[in-house]
């Protein structure tokens, strides 16, 4: 039996095609309405103009576009042997501004998709409006976010060399105390708990100990045993290398090394969305991704019982914020103002450069390629980490998560299990 | 008094303008004042296949995202029809964004089709006439979600709003982004910013800045309530205007050293004996840092 079912609400829409069979998910076909051409549209532009145009891939996960395309061309610079040094303080307001858009885009999921329809789907709904919790998690660090990009969604403060903003203490401050007020936030509604205590548990945290809206959420996937459904391949891949993320792949037990040149992209019959594969094999992008090739303790512990099951790719989201939270701190307190924000105050002019530019945003790992010839744009690439988890497979394999939904009890949670992927339809059909 | 009806759909978009506004700190208050029947992120009464296969009262309409006649389809369905259908009915119609009303990013993968919902650019397309006396155009790339708080509000209490040729209300695009810079000082003495990174200078001569030109709120009313492009030293893109986006975005364009495009308005003899006049002055304090860290 065939079903169709159009996936709403989640960054723009996806129809999913369902092949039931004795009551179970058999197979699925993912589609995305239209295309809107960013790569074509960068050709002929300056090559900085990379840095104004791919924020506006995606309204959710902009600034880590910005981050990805200032890194080709820096990586292109390097590789043409002009040395790009950022300042510390430079590097630490990057990574500052990209872990509070992680930490936007990761509540926004939460509490907008994955709460309320988990409620709804067993059952269990308190007509909360979960909205108002998003809205203010996400206004609140934006700013702190805004105080150094000057604005969110599509700041382009990052450049070549470093950072536009030339923060006083007076900033810092600011920052910080939104900073502070998030925490305060969290504690007191999402984890029901200290951050210290959360923290200093490592992997002996027993996951009824997290009180709050997540541990509601917790304590309903596991009485729905969501620790057994949802499982993937089980293989997972980091290209990017900054925050507490590390790049590699991990595989059953072990985790190697990885080259971005291996990886390859795909078109995919009637999809506007191409595949992505590493030396021909699939992997899962994203927080589950970076917490098993970082060895995050808590993410491995709960996948020792659960695999890659739903319910620890849910867990490993939210987890990521608490550590992102507590990590953003680090950075503002070390950050010195009396380091450049910029170290290339011109640009070299080259006759041509082709760079790569890797970074982890909100669902995994955001690969730029950029082939500049004379000062402008010839060619350019973007590989999504929603491509990574959504390709429709191969001869060998079904995608990951077509295989995550195989196996379902009901179309709805199939979609359920979509869902935990934080699906990006406006980025996979950039 | 019943509350008017609010319907938020996109055509080729980011989401982007969806997620600024999402940002607003006052967001549920905001909505309080109207019945929110579909949006595209939010949990609404309506999905989009009821707001495709069904009518939903629409009194306020907010469009999102550029203009495709064929091409774009929703749950196997054309949208610009809906969208049409929707338009006809609605008692206003808001144009969220740079896409929805003038085209914007998504416009140059396929200029000659690809529009804005009334205009293409500064063009006014064939709908433009249907829809001309309800229409009210938001710019910005994306939308700045106080700008379209304020104009939801004014809508509620059915305050007539003054709007400019390209229906943009003057309120929010009759001064231009420069107005409220910090760099002020620096523009007037015609101080160059030395770099990128740096917190003194203007951006205005060598690094892009189109503020001086662009019209738009961005340093009055600020964005996330706290900053802008300009003053974390980043230039204006000229993002609410109809051109956007033009190229070489971090140069200044200039004719014999002087920038090419003139601040709006102001003729160039204007400027060229202003400047003169500015320029033979050297004022130490503006070529100075503003804070000495000591290291």
């Amino acid at each position: 039996m065939q079903i169709k079912q159009l996936i709403e609400k989640i960054e723009g829409e996806a129809e999913l095609d369902f092949t039931l069979s004795h009551g179970r998910v058999e197979d699925v076909t993912i589609n995305f309405g239209f295309y809107r051409g960013i790569e074509e549209i960068l050709v002929g532009k300056h090559l900085l103009d990379a840095l104004v145009i791919t924020p506006r891939v995606c309204g959710i996960c902009n600034h880590a576009h910005l981050i990805a395309s200032v890194r080709a061309i820096e990586d292109g610079y390097q590789k043409a042997g002009v040395e790009v040094a950022l300042s510390p303080k430079a590097k630490g307001i990057r990574e500052f501004t990209l872990s509070c858009e992680l930490i936007q885009n990761h509540m926004k999921w939460f509490y907008l998709t994955i709460l309320p329809q988990l409620e709804r789907l067993v059952g269990a709904e308190t007509g909360e409006n979960y909205a108002l919790k998003a809205s203010y998690l996400s206004s609140t660090i934006t700013k702190a976010l805004a105080l150094f990009a000057g604005q969110w969604p599509h700041s382009s403060y990052a450049v070549p060399g470093g950072v536009t903003c030339d923060p006083t203490y007076v900033e810092v401050m600011q920052a910080q105390s939104l900073l502070d007020e998030t925490i305060r936030f969290f504690e007191e509604v999402v984890i029901g708990m200290p951050f210290e205590c959360y923290l200093a548990r490592d992997k002996a945290l027993h996951l009824q100990e997290i009180a709050g809206d997540f541990g509601r959420l917790l304590g309903l996937m596991e009485r729905e045993g969501m620790g057994e459904v949802g499982q993937s391949h089980d293989r997972f891949i980091v290209f990017g290398e900054e925050i507490f993320f590390r790049s590699g792949k991990s595989m059953a037990t072990t985790v190697s090394g990885v080259d971005v040149r291996y990886v390859e992209e795909a078109i995919q019959q009637g999809s506007y969305a191409k595949a992505v594969s590493y030396k021909q094999r699939l992997y899962e992008v994203g927080p589950l991704a970076r917490a098993m090739v970082a060895k995050e303790p808590m993410v491995k512990s709960l996948h020792k019982y659960y695999k890659d099951s739903l319910l620890t790719r849910i867990f490993s989201r939210v987890h990521e914020v608490v550590r992102l939270l507590d990590y953003s701190k680090t950075l503002l307190q070390n950050l010195r103002l009396d380091e450049p924000s910029a170290t290339l105050p011109t640009l070299p002019k080259l006759d041509s450069l082709e760079g790569v530019g890797v970074v982890e945003a909100a669902r995994g790992s955001l690969i730029h390629r950029t082939r500049v010839v004379e000062g402008h744009i010839t060619q350019y690439d973007i590989i999504v980490p929603t491509q990574w988890n959504l390709s429709h497979g191969n001869a060998l394999e079904r995608g990951i998560a077509i295989e995550a939904m195989v196996g379902s009890e009901t179309i709805e949670k199939a979609s359920f299990i979509f869902k935990s992927f934080d699906i990006c339809s406006v980025c996979t059909t950039q | 008094m019943s509350k008017l009806t609010l319907v938020w759909v996109q055509s080729i978009s980011c989401n982007g303008n969806a997620h600024s506004f999402l940002n607003h700190p006052e967001l549920f208050s905001i909505l309080s004042h109207f019945e929110l029947l579909y949006h595209p992120v939010l949990d609404t009464p309506y999905g989009l296949t009821e707001l495709i296969e069904s009518e939903i009262p629409c009194d306020i309409l907010i469009l999102e995202g550029s203009f495709k006649a064929e091409g774009v389809v929703k749950v196997g369905v054309e949208i610009l029809p809906v969208i049409e259908s929707y338009a006809k009915r609605a008692e206003h119609i808001i144009t969220a964004g740079t896409c929805a009303t003038f085209g914007g990013v998504f416009k140059q993968y396929d200029p000659t089709h690809i529009t804005g919902f009334c205009f293409d650019e500064e063009e006014r397309v064939s709908r433009y006439d249907s829809y001309a006396s309800k229409l009210i155009s938001l710019p910005g790339c994306p939308i700045h979600p106080k700008w379209l708080s304020y104009v939801l509000m004014m809508l509620a209490q059915g305050i007539s709003i003054p709007l400019d040729h390209l229906h943009r209300p003057q309120e929010l695009y009759g001064i231009t982004v420069h107005t409220g810079c910090t760099r002020n000082e620096y523009f007037e003495w015609k101080v160059d910013t030395k770099g990128w990174g740096l917190k003194e200078g203007c951006l205005f001569y060598e690094n892009g800045c189109q503020a001086p030109y662009t019209r738009g709120s961005c340093n009055k009313i600020l964005w996330n309530d706290i900053s802008s492009k300009t003053i974390v030293g980043t230039p204006c893109f000229g993002c609410t205007e109809p051109s956007f986006p033009k190229t070489a975005l971090f140069h200044t364009k200039t004719n014999m050293g002087i920038p090419a495009t003139m601040p709006l308005g102001v003729p160039r003899r204007a400027y060229l004996t202003a400047t003169g006049i500015a320029k033979s002055f050297k004022i130490k304090r503006l070529e100075e840092r503003v804070v000495e860290y000591e290291v």
